[in-house]
């Protein structure tokens, strides 16, 4: 699976490195850094972690989609 | 007779169960003064901008003395005598920032890999499964005292080191005390008055338990994360004995009570909405995005209480002026047609869905994390294991607290518990 997070929109909330430490992780108080191309036996807590997001920055495969789209 | 403001009309205990026309009211003047001085905001737009707003306190002491009503002076002459330090809802940065990392790092773990509460998962699961198979041979459960109120309380008592064999005792203080609290109309009924002394006694009791605790854990470290604070390294910087105790009661209060709340309202929720219940059923991967509706769409914490002006500020046509109590009305917020598309329908796929269930800013809900996973599991294992559930009664009778709002009971009738 592929994720994308607007690291413009990211406040630092740490939800997702809450939820799913293993693919998301905070430098610092507001640094996310993050695994782009989790396994897919991750993607129950990657969801989570997406919809947990206070401020939404997370998306989960929309490159491929727009990809597609664009096909 | 002084007509009443549609606030206080929604914080009568008779509108509990449903507060919504009155909050739909209320939102017609996004910032509306009140007789008492408070200034109660209502609208989305004007909640998140204060949530964000660094002229906004959320120290109770900041508020100005002549604003409050006598029950208040006298809550807050009751406050002198419990004497409780500013726990992490009730202080301001710089403090609240150094004591939340400090709780942070203690209940999640450390910060390349705060693997604490994610964890627990298998646990949770563990006991959700125990509960409903607990209930095998009923026709009739409620689901406040036997499935939402079991799961949480369980958890935060393990998570922080609270012995389980105490919850009979610390769940009646602070029933009591939550019982005393009224911002409303009724604050001054005897029924309300003849609780007072009661609640704050109930305080001092959750209190005096919790600083024994403490002093137990100093002396002999224990599970769990109570002893882990005691005995801080002080790396971070120290947390006094005083500040310790306020959160601790906070975390044990806010660990259970919310959570409680919410998985009640998100059954009660499912079993008016048919449709949505079989959507579930047919695609349980919805449980996820669907807590967040269920958040919106019943928010636990209706509204927050201990905020003030520090200056005045200028919003949405009023003037607050500096020391006004401002209350935040999440419970309205979540339901604005301004921000949500039909926000009294249940859309457990709603886009966009940036609700107010866990407040936003420096003051989000510090354990959501493990709120989420409770109530994803418990609400998820209810709706495909218990078979045929049906609403007893409808509305359920509903708690006296107005912040801290849910059901008291929720009967429901079943036809069995599948494996």
């Amino acid at each position: 699976m592929h994720i994308v997070v607007d690291l413009n929109r990211c406040q630092g909330y740490a939800q997702c490195v809450f939820l799913a430490h293993q693919i998301f992780r905070l430098s610092g108080d507001e640094a996310l850094t993050y695994e782009p191309n989790p396994d897919d036996a991750r993607r129950l807590q990657v969801q989570r972690a997406a919809a947990a997001c206070p401020v939404q920055a997370i998306m989960i495969d929309r490159q491929d989609d727009a990809e597609r789209g664009a096909a | 007779m002084v007509e009443e403001t549609p606030w206080q009309q929604a914080l009568r205990y008779a509108n509990r169960a449903n507060p919504y026309p009155f909050y739909a009211e209320l939102r017609k003047t996004p910032v509306a003064r009140q007789p008492d001085g408070t200034y109660v905001v209502s609208t989305y737009r004007e909640i998140v901008a204060l949530l964000h707003d660094p002229r906004v306190s959320s120290d109770i002491r900041k508020i100005r003395q002549a604003t409050t009503t006598d029950a208040e002076q006298e809550a807050g002459a009751s406050e002198d005598v419990i004497s409780l330090e500013p726990n992490i809802i009730t202080s301001d940065p710089p403090e609240h920032d150094h004591d939340r990392r400090l709780m942070t790092r203690h209940f999640y773990g450390p910060q390349d890999a705060p693997h604490q509460i994610s964890d627990l998962e298998p646990e949770i699961g563990r006991v959700v499964a125990g509960l409903l198979d607990a209930m095998r041979d009923q026709t009739r459960i409620d689901v406040v005292d036997e499935f939402a109120y079991p799961l949480p309380v369980t958890l935060i008592s393990k998570i922080l080191g609270v012995p389980l064999k105490d919850e009979p005792r610390f769940h009646a203080w602070i029933e009591t005390a939550l019982n005393a609290l009224d911002f409303g109309p009724e604050a001054i009924s005897e029924e309300l008055q003849s609780q007072l002394e009661g609640g704050r006694q109930g305080v001092r009791e959750l209190k005096r338990f919790i600083a024994e605790l403490l002093d137990t854990y100093a002396k002999q470290p224990g599970p769990g994360m109570l002893s882990a604070m005691v005995h801080d390294d002080g790396r971070e910087g120290h947390m006094s004995e005083g500040v310790l105790l306020s959160n601790a009661l906070l975390l044990l209060f806010a660990g259970h009570e919310t959570t409680v709340n919410l998985i009640a309202h998100s059954v009660l929720t499912l079993l008016r909405h048919p449709d949505a219940l079989q959507k579930l059923r047919r695609r349980p991967e919805l449980i996820v995005p669907g807590v967040e509706e269920l958040l919106r769409y019943e928010s636990s914490v209706q509204f927050w209480h201990t905020r003030s002006a520090v200056e005045d500020i200028e919003i949405a046509g009023t003037l607050i002026p500096q020391g006004s109590p401002i209350f935040l009305v999440y419970g309205s917020g979540n339901r604005d047609p301004e921000r949500f598309a039909n926000p009294d329908e249940l859309d457990l796929e709603r886009p966009d869905n940036q609700h107010l269930g866990f407040s936003q800013g420096i003051h989000f809900c510090f354990g959501a994390p493990l709120a989420r996973l409770e109530v994803q599991a418990a609400v998820g294992e209810f709706v495909r294991r218990v078979e045929n559930p049906r609403l007893v009664v409808d509305p359920p009778p509903y708690r006296h607290n107005q912040i801290f709002r849910g059901p008291r009971h929720v009967l429901v009738d079943i036809d069995g518990i599948r494996d």
